[in-house]
């Protein structure tokens, strides 16, 4: 491997983390059925290396495809940090209502449909979040604190990328994928951006996992 | 062991559950509020003392934080509280049970496998309690606790919204207590206060619950009456102005005689928007006034 930058990351460092993610998301996809009972497909993840100073645009641009969505935001913090975006169509949150609520139970019937959807969004949003990022973490041998997850509405106005407080000449991670119930046609988009702080310690975790196999 | 002091110390609940949710240990905190010692938890299901945990939701999360070692959260928003211990009084709230932020998360051996869960318990009731206090403070008018303008309107533009999809009826009342600058020149400003304060109360006990009353500004008062047609908002209207006429105001001992005039406005196609309305049911309050007050007019009785 060449010797670069601290905060560059070499087209070596990004297979080894396509590879990564693509380990994790497969035995994400297993264990959330075990978990949620439901079969969640995600697609092979897409690994960009992107000027913070461009991010930001570059979420709202890529959201804003989707139309109108409900977006649950999560931080993430240890050695590897950073926060994740899932965004769904709105909509989504009736059917997950729908796949989550035990009918046995009479709770959905004592509160309004509002809250029983954001209670379902929150709660999947925060197990798919911790699926993918648990399973990273787990590959790169350490393990995250979570932020409690938050329900965005409206983009514009709501959401905060805390990008300003960085260096925007520096580079972020930003991995992209997409996911889908499988029984319903239900759709969405999940980010993880990597912190910039982590960025030197992601580099040097790659390298040790690719030592396991040298 | 300095580690193992912190567990029993700290002003919050740990409990540690394995992977079948038993009870592996729970601290001071949670053997004070819930009065069950550790000896007699653990080992045992937590279902056992606490049923009403076991749910489809809180199982999930469970298995997700084995699984995953990612955290749950049981916001007191969403959840309130997930055990039930009884609340101390707070600012006069009306909680019963203390209010819970709760975490759950991941507990490791020494390889790294994850063995345990433990919940945090966070005893939030007075920040609750707080926030609940500035909510009705910011939607309610402090003299008359009725809802204050800015939440009629607010109530008013989803309203008008859910009758665009919907087109069911409703109907809106503005009132307006006759004379109300002579009641407070000859009894005083506190007696004009005592009205209008038992003027809110008559309204309210009035009209039915899902209707919702507020103070529009001084004298002026407002009642949304949502799938209410105008025949019925003029009948609600005019049972007010009657009660209003017989309802014997008094202040110190003074009895003070009171009546209202009232406009009433139904949404209709051609009214495209809420201020509309509203100034419909103005223009009719202005008519009832303008001719002999003490009366209730219908805005079919104005030309638009």
């Amino acid at each position: 491997m060449t010797v670069t930058h601290e905060k560059e990351f070499t087209d070596d460092e990004k297979d080894i983390l396509q590879e990564i993610m693509n380990i994790a998301f497969g035995s994400a996809t297993a264990d959330l059925a075990e978990v949620i009972d439901i079969f969640v497909e995600l697609s092979v993840p897409d690994i960009k290396v992107i000027d913070i100073a461009t991010l930001p645009d570059f979420i709202k641009g890529t959201i804003h495809t989707y139309g109108d969505t409900s977006i649950i935001d999560q931080k993430f913090w240890g050695d590897f940090a950073g926060s994740s975006l899932l965004v769904f169509p709105t909509g989504a949150a009736r059917e997950l209502v729908e796949m989550l609520m035990d009918n046995t139970s009479h709770t959905h019937l004592e509160k309004p449909m509002v809250s029983l959807e954001r209670e379902s969004l929150i709660e999947i949003g925060n197990i798919l979040i911790g699926a993918c990022i648990g399973k990273i973490s787990e590959l790169l041998d350490t393990f995250a604190t979570y932020s409690p997850p938050r329900l965005i509405n409206d983009i514009t106005n709501g959401y905060d990328p805390h990008m300003e407080s960085y260096d925007p000449s520096h580079k972020a991670i930003l991995m992209k994928t997409l996911f889908k119930f499988e029984q319903k046609d239900l759709t969405g988009l999940l980010l993880i951006l990597t912190s910039q702080e982590s960025i030197g310690w992601l580099k040097r975790a790659l390298l040790a996992f690719m030592e396991q196999y040298e | 062991m300095i580690f193992s002091q912190i567990f029993d110390m700290v002003d919050i609940g740990i409990v540690i559950l394995d992977r079948d949710l038993k009870v592996s240990n729970w601290n001071r905190w949670m053997a004070k509020h819930s009065g069950i010692s550790v000896d007699q938890i653990v080992h045992r299901s937590i279902f056992e003392f606490f049923p009403d945990l076991d749910t489809p939701s809180f199982r999930r999360n469970h298995k997700s934080v084995f699984k995953f070692g990612n955290f749950a959260f049981f916001s007191q928003k969403l959840h309130g509280y997930l055990f039930p211990f009884k609340a101390n009084r707070t600012l006069d709230s009306d909680y019963t049970y203390m209010q819970q932020s709760c975490t759950m998360g991941p507990l490791r051996d020494e390889n790294s496998k994850i063995t345990n869960i433990y919940i945090m318990v966070q005893n939030v009731t007075e920040v609750a309690a707080y926030e609940q206090k500035l909510i009705e403070m910011n939607i309610r008018d402090g003299l008359t606790n009725l809802y204050n303008r800015r939440y009629m309107e607010s109530r008013l533009a989803d309203e008008f919204e859910r009758h665009q999809r919907y087109r069911e009826p409703f109907s809106l009342i503005m009132l307006d207590i006759d004379y109300f600058k002579k009641i407070n020149d000859r009894f005083g400003h506190q007696a004009g206060d005592e009205v209008l304060k038992l003027f809110s109360d008559l309204i309210v006990s009035t009209v039915r619950k899902v209707d919702i009353v507020a103070r529009y500004g001084g004298e002026e008062f407002c009642c949304l009456l949502p799938e209410t047609a105008i025949e019925e908002g003029i009948l609600l209207a005019e049972r007010i102005r009657n009660q209003t006429e017989a309802y014997r105001f008094t202040s110190k001992d003074n009895s003070i005689k009171v009546t209202a005039s009232l406009g009433v406005a139904e949404l209709r196609k051609e009214i495209s928007t809420a201020e509309d309305l509203i100034h419909r049911a103005d223009a009719a309050l202005y008519r009832a006034k303008a001719t002999g007050r003490n009366k209730t007019v219908s805005m079919t009785q104005v030309k638009g």
